[in-house]
């Protein structure tokens, strides 16, 4: 590209340079030739009038004239020699008088209907202009011939004409250079972001970046390079981390149910193979109906899950009293059993959204509010507006959990103890399926939490 | 017979692998969770350790540090080669992945206690003694003559006793993988068997399963 830019870019220039001095030189050199065909038109005419004259006064006295013709010439022959010219005489086509030097022989050209003929004529590496003309009557059997030598105008033009190619020359060097460093610091720039998006390529991405500096296109460019890069690193990392979102859902989903397989495996194979007691049959056999149950309840919140993820649902208006009314009697037994304090506080008349969807979403987020309180535990249920958004909280005076934990919490299957306990019960999903239902009502699910204090969970519905 | 701990959180599968230990005359401790696990490892002195990774309060690997010199067999649900790596560069003696066969953990345990027990190893029922450093079998104190496949079979069946081993198991464990023949094989071997150690009453025939070797735990 660059080569190909300072090829056009010279040849251009050097196209319309030289046409130029072409130009130039040519002008100048008809310019040259018609004054100098004028100053020797001028010329015989002065001498013709002059040599009319005279032969005029000898003519009007009676004297034969013609003998005397090599004299009435000469002193025009001097003014002539004094003009670097030669002058010549022709009576009916013979050469009467002739001042010019060397040895070279002059051939007269035939005059047509003009009576003058003016000429260039090259000879011996000279250039003469010839001014040809016939007299006025009655002396139109003479022929005055004027040759004038004007090479040195010739070789002055073919000098200046010469210096002007030479310099021209040395300017197109000059150029040449002048380009291949303008192009240099032109071109620099994209060479840069050839380089470095060859190593964003590469799959450098973080400090691989363009410098901005000064204010024009280019660095126009540059900027958005740079944002484009910016972009695409962010989509990378966006994407990088889905797909391990996705591997560790895949990682913990295969746990969860590996274990409870294990468990059914094992028990199976104890009835088949193992000496045993009817008592040992029956815990085996409980085992198996136990473990199997929590797998149909994981593929159960799956599907609940999988499904709120790709139907849409159907808002209305609810009343929040009766919803609540609903999920206590849900509750209260459970929170009965331990001793916990469920309470309801309703500021809130009504609340768009699927009835079903949100006593599931209110029921998970009790119910992890219980497992989470030990003894005095207290759990209080609000709706109320906040900043013209209806918002519903959920707090307990729980265990709580550590505030770097809060972001994890709504992945699937995620559990804030290593070993996956599942004492408490639940297949992981609750929280999963709670965010899931909060979004879809076009809310917010987060969550505020201190050890040893306990947790607020908090929708705000942000679409009304 | 062996002292064995088993530290795993999830209580179904630590009774199970209990259960199938006490089968074959283990003698169990469970733990359900790392600081039981590490307390007992203190106080106490186990020739195996069955050790769950992901245990509550102190993870796996951690009682594997702490563990010393007890010999440990790894059980996870996560398959992954680093995390085999880690527990064997950790000392641990060998690895179990969920799902597992109770044959598998069996063989396995077996593997490992005669490996690390530093006693001879004996097993005796009724009037036959077995021993098995020697390979050899006493009849009322008289050596009994077995085949060196006989005294195989009778191996996989003292070491997996109390439990049915059907007879494509047995091949594939006493005659190996490429072993062509039928499992008629099998049936008379166990005769032979049967005659040879006055097991008649012992080795029982399971219907449409196979043979186990009953013996009062």
């Amino acid at each position: 590209m660059k080569r190909r830019t300072f090829l056009t870019t010279l040849i251009l220039f050097l196209a319309c340079f030289y046409a130029g001095i072409l130009v130039i030189s040519t002008t100048t050199y008809r310019d040259t030739v018609r004054r100098a065909k004028e100053q020797c038109a001028g010329e015989h005419y002065f001498i013709v009038s002059g040599f009319v004259k005279d032969v005029a006064a000898l003519h009007s006295r009676g004297v034969d004239y013609t003998q005397s013709l090599d004299g009435l010439m000469r002193p025009y022959g001097l003014l002539a020699k004094n003009q670097n010219a030669s002058l010549m005489l022709y009576d009916d086509g013979q050469r009467v008088y002739s001042n010019m030097s060397g040895s070279g022989g002059h051939t007269l050209r035939e005059l047509k209907d003009d009576n003058r003929l003016v000429y260039a004529d090259k000879a011996e590496n000279k250039t003469y202009m010839e001014v040809i003309g016939r007299l006025p009557e009655p002396y139109d059997r003479f022929i005055v011939v004027y040759r004038s030598d004007i090479s040195a105008i010739i070789s002055a033009w073919e000098r200046m004409k010469n210096t002007l190619f030479a310099s021209g020359l040395i300017l197109s060097c000059f150029l040449a250079l002048c380009l291949l460093f303008l192009l240099e610091r032109l071109f620099r720039p994209l060479s840069e972001i050839s380089r470095t998006s060859q190593r964003i390529a590469s799959g450098n991405f973080r400090d691989t970046r363009l410098v901005v500096s000064g204010n024009d296109e280019l660095t126009e460019m540059a900027r958005s390079f740079n944002h484009m890069a910016d972009e695409i690193q962010c989509q990378m990392a966006e994407l990088t981390a889905a797909a391990q979102n996705r591997q560790l859902f895949i990682d913990n989903f295969a746990h969860e149910l590996r274990t409870p397989l294990t468990a059914i495996y094992g028990y199976a194979e104890y009835i088949q193979k193992a000496v045993t007691t009817e008592d040992d049959r029956q815990f085996a056999i409980e085992c198996i109906l136990m473990e199997s149950s929590r797998i149909q309840n994981m593929a159960g919140q799956l599907m609940e899950l999988a499904s709120l993820r790709s139907d849409q649902i159907h808002m209305k208006v609810l009343a929040v009293p009766e919803l609540f009314n609903a999920v206590g009697r849900t509750m209260q037994p459970r929170a009965a059993e331990k001793e916990v304090c469920l309470r309801f506080l309703c500021e809130l008349a009504t609340l768009r959204g699927d009835a079903n969807l949100l006593e599931s979403l209110l029921i998970n987020l009790i119910d992890n509010g219980i497992k989470a309180c030990e003894t005095e535990g207290k759990i209080t249920v609000c709706a109320a507006m906040q900043e013209k958004n209806p918002v519903i909280t959920v707090s307990d005076n729980g265990k709580g959990m550590p505030g770097e934990l809060l972001d994890q919490i709504t992945e699937p299957y995620y559990r804030i103890e290593k070993s996956r306990g599942r004492r408490d019960g639940g297949a992981g999903l609750g929280l999963a399926i709670c965010k899931q239902i909060a979004l879809q009502h076009g809310g917010e699910l987060s969550f505020s939490s201190h050890p040893g204090k306990g947790t607020t969970a908090t929708i705000i519905f942000t679409t009304p | 017979m062996a002292n064995i701990l088993i530290a795993e959180d999830e209580s179904a599968i630590n009774e199970l692998i209990k259960r199938n230990l006490q089968l074959v005359g283990h003698r169990c401790v469970s733990v359900f969770d790392g600081e039981c696990a590490v307390y007992e490892l203190q106080g106490h002195s186990y020739d195996l350790v069955i050790l769950d990774i992901m245990l509550p309060e102190i993870d796996g690997f951690d009682i594997l540090r702490k563990s010393g010199e007890t010999p440990t067999i790894l059980l996870t649900a996560r398959n992954s080669l680093n995390d085999r790596i880690k527990g064997f560069s950790l000392g641990a003696d060998d690895y179990l992945t969920k799902p597992f066969e109770m044959l598998e953990l069996l063989a396995r345990v077996e593997a490992v206690l005669r490996r690390t027990k530093k006693d001879t190893d004996q097993f005796t029922l009724e009037a036959v003694r077995v021993d098995f450093d020697s390979r050899q079998v006493f009849l009322g104190g008289l050596l009994a003559d077995l085949t060196p496949k006989e005294y195989e079979l009778m191996e996989v069946l003292i070491v997996n006793r109390n439990i049915a081993l059907s007879r494509d198991k047995l091949l594939e464990l006493v005659w190996g993988y490429d072993f062509e023949g039928d499992s008629r094989t099998v049936d008379v071997h166990i005769q032979k068997l049967r005659k040879k150690l006055g097991w008649e009453k012992k080795i029982k025939t399971i219907y449409k399963l196979g043979y186990r070797l009953e013996v009062n735990p």
